[in-house]
């Protein structure tokens, strides 16, 4: 037992000790951290200022009025990045085009030939395209002028229009007995997360224990090693070493990350509001008196917070220890097994071949998951969530949703039984290979001389 | 006997790769373990180390049977040898010394001792991967010996070593053997069979062929020839007639000569590796 300390002990030291493993535990929390300050970054940040010429031979969007004091409802309005010039012709536009570095684009729409309304327009450009935010811009002016235009033909009041497209009905899934809703979104989402996340660390640090027995026996330290400990020893002390290091890992990426968001929130706490309340002003500025979009973003304020409400109706109490019986059995489930394919190979190109079968019941997992998500208690859910290899993906894709307590026990000892018997199956082929050479390309000889 | 295999067989799959192996080691001797290649040496010290088991027969040490706790009594220093690439070289060599049961302040204690007398102590935080091949086997002899073993085993010493340092090592060896360690070597350098082994065990396809001391195997193997020295500086051949002993090829010789010096011509090691191993072939 002792020795099998040593060589847990070896085995996280000189893992921990690697600037790679620093690299990645820094590299990932500076990626959640980036993933929520750029967004900050982009709305605080001054948008370029550009501006469009509008070349408007049909006089709906008020290309043909001489008269600046008409209403704002049938012009193009200028924000504060953006610019809107009317122009009489499009050579004057081409010119100005050429010659303003401000110009970044013209609007162009056609002569009417009757009086239907037009459907087409467009957006010229010089040699860059115009920002993402111009055509954006130009797209919803041109829209909310022909819906004035159309609203006031038909005399249709500001008030009445807005209580005509209000119709806007909460759709929710609630379980008939309970009362409580089903929230399948915010369900889907954390379940995705959750596998794929359970998938991605057994594959890393299974892949880790390959890699290690592999380099191991290329060295040919093995034999060394072999005649002090036992090869049973020497193989659960590198598994057990990787999940220690696979555990630090995660418990700083979760640790560094909470910190680097608390740090941003804490440097830029006025910005936050500073943020909002520009974000507003603009809305204000631009719209004026247009109530329907100022409504369209109050709808999509309103699912912000029951994404917030079906957050805090995830059982996370019951969802984090069960990641973390997943995320352990089911690493030492593949681990084992992973180390035997190291044993059986003699370099890195052998250990893609001898590991195939076990990435294809987890490839396979994730290839199921639409299926599942579609049907979370279905046959497919509960087959994938019950045999050992495919379990700790599947179940954890399904867990938000909620899986009867049998189920999930079963799951758990169906588990818990199987780490036993692939760590024995493992440990024989181990120790049968870790001191033989030559394996697979003695068995790839005599496959060719059989198959010719 | 300190070591002693009796009647060991080990089989891969059909086939056999020990049948019937008995060899003695004496406390104190150097023992050479010889064959060519494949004959099945390293199997043997393989199933001596535990490292795999045998299919049949016993192996002794110090009159009882083996067992797993016996292991920290033996240094094996195996032909196909590696270190950590990136790991430094003194964590390494404590590392190894603590799988042998040494407690970390001793293994230290022991290996500054050995890296000084080694004249390597400036290795010790310097990673494996920036040493030669030589540098490193120095590392790897220091980490078979440093727990004191009884037994030591040393298959292919000398491989990778110059000559300075190969005579560094076989001064090594000697110095262990007085002190007390017995040794099993496992080399096709003859030349140092003969400078080092008190007996030897010559191993071919999966069979001993031959074994006993170093001295009554060479004799044994002698084809009755002799050099004399004479006093006009002459070195003379000469070979034993039908039924004549050295005496008296010794006598007839004094009637013509003043005779310097008068020596048995033996075979070298490396003859009768030959010899036996060709032997071995046309049976």
């Amino acid at each position: 037992m002792n020795k099998t300390l040593l060589v847990i002990g070896r085995e996280y030291l000189t893992r921990v000790r690697k600037p790679s493993f620093w690299l990645l535990t820094l590299l990932v929390p500076i990626l959640f951290a980036a993933l929520y300050a750029i967004p900050i970054y982009l709305a605080l940040k001054p948008a370029e200022r550009s501006a469009v010429l509008v070349v408007d031979e049909s006089g709906l969007f008020g290309g043909l009025d001489r008269d600046d004091t008409l209403r704002a409802d049938s012009r193009f309005v200028s924000t504060d990045n953006i610019e809107y010039r009317y122009a009489a012709t499009m050579d004057y536009a081409r010119r100005q085009l050429d010659s303003d570095a401000d110009a970044t684009a013209i609007v162009y729409v056609r002569r009417r030939a009757s009086e239907a309304i037009p459907t087409d327009a467009c957006l010229y450009y010089k040699s860059d395209l115009p920002p993402q935010q111009v055509r954006y811009d130009v797209d919803r002016q041109l829209q909310r002028i022909l819906r004035n235009r159309l609203l006031q033909a038909h005399g249709i009041s500001d008030d009445e229009y807005a209580l005509i497209t209000n119709t806007r009905v909460n759709l929710r899934t609630e379980d008939l007995t309970t009362g409580r809703e089903a929230f399948l979104e915010v369900k889907s989402g954390l379940g995705l997360v959750l596998s794929i996340l359970i998938y991605f660390v057994i594959f890393m640090f299974g892949a880790q224990v390959m890699r290690g027995v592999v380099e191991e026996k290329s060295n040919r330290v093995v034999e060394v090693i072999v005649c002090s400990v036992r090869p049973f020893q020497l193989m659960m002390g590198k598994v057990v070493g990787i999940a220690l290091v696979g555990l630090t890992q995660f418990l700083l990426w979760v640790a560094l990350t909470g910190v680097a968001l608390v740090g941003i929130q804490a440097a830029n706490g006025d910005l936050f509001s500073a943020a909002a309340q520009k974000h507003d002003l603009t809305e204000l500025a631009t719209k004026g008196s247009d109530a329907t979009l100022q409504m369209q973003q109050a709808d999509q304020m309103a699912d912000l917070p029951s994404i917030v409400e079906g957050i805090a109706s995830i059982d996370f109490g019951l969802i984090v220890p069960l990641f973390l019986f997943f995320f352990i059995f089911g690493y030492l489930l593949y681990a084992t097994l992973f180390a035997a394919a190291g044993a059986m190979s003699d370099n890195d190109t052998d250990t893609q071949i001898v590991s195939l079968p076990l990435t294809i019941p987890l490839l396979a997992t994730l290839l199921c998951m639409p299926a599942m998500i579609d049907a979370p208690s279905g046959v497919l859910s509960q087959v994938l969530s019950l045999v050992p290899f495919t379990s700790p993906v599947a179940m954890m894709l399904r867990i938000p949703f909620g899986v009867p307590t049998v189920e999930v026990v079963v799951s758990m000892l169906l588990l818990l039984v199987s780490i036993p018997l692939c760590t024995w199956l493992s440990a024989r082929i181990y120790r049968g290979s870790i001191l033989r050479y030559g394996l697979l390309a003695n068995w790839r000889k005599k496959k060719g001389v059989k198959g010719s | 006997m300190f070591l002693e295999t009796q009647h060991i067989e080990k089989s891969f799959g059909t086939y056999r790769a020990l049948d019937d192996i008995n060899i003695g080691v004496r406390e104190g001797t150097v023992f050479g373990l010889l064959g060519p290649n494949g004959a099945g040496k390293t199997t043997l010290i393989r199933l001596i180390n535990r490292i795999a088991r045998p299919d049949g027969g016993r192996i002794l040490l110090g009159g009882h049977e083996m067992t797993d706790d016996d292991v920290r009594q033996i240094g094996y220093l195996p032909e196909e040898r590696g270190l950590y690439k990136k790991m430094r070289v003194g964590e390494q060599a404590v590392y190894l010394a603590r799988l042998k049961g040494l407690s970390r302040a001793e293994a230290e204690r022991r290996l500054i001792r050995w890296f000084e007398r080694f004249g390597i102590e400036s290795w010790w935080k310097r990673p494996v991967e920036e040493l030669s091949k030589g540098m490193q086997q120095k590392v790897q002899f220091i980490v078979t010996v440093v727990h004191e073993p009884r037994l030591l085993i040393f298959d292919e010493p000398f491989s990778g070593f110059d000559p300075v340092n190969a005579t560094l090592l076989r001064d090594e060896i000697l110095r262990l053997k007085t002190g007390g360690a017995t040794v099993i070597l496992s080399t096709h350098n003859m030349a140092s069979v003969e400078e080092l082994c008190d007996d030897i065990a010559l191993i071919d396809k999966s069979h001993v062929v031959l074994s006993g001391g170093v001295g009554e195997i060479r004799r044994s193997f002698g084809k009755g020839e002799y050099e004399a020295v004479v006093d006009d500086g002459q070195t003379l051949r000469l070979a034993l007639q039908e039924g004549q002993n050295a005496n008296e090829l010794l006598r007839q010789l004094m009637t013509s000569h003043i005779i310097c010096s008068f020596r048995e011509l033996l075979p070298s090691m490396n003859d009768i590796f030959v010899e036996a191993v060709e032997k071995g072939g046309q049976r």
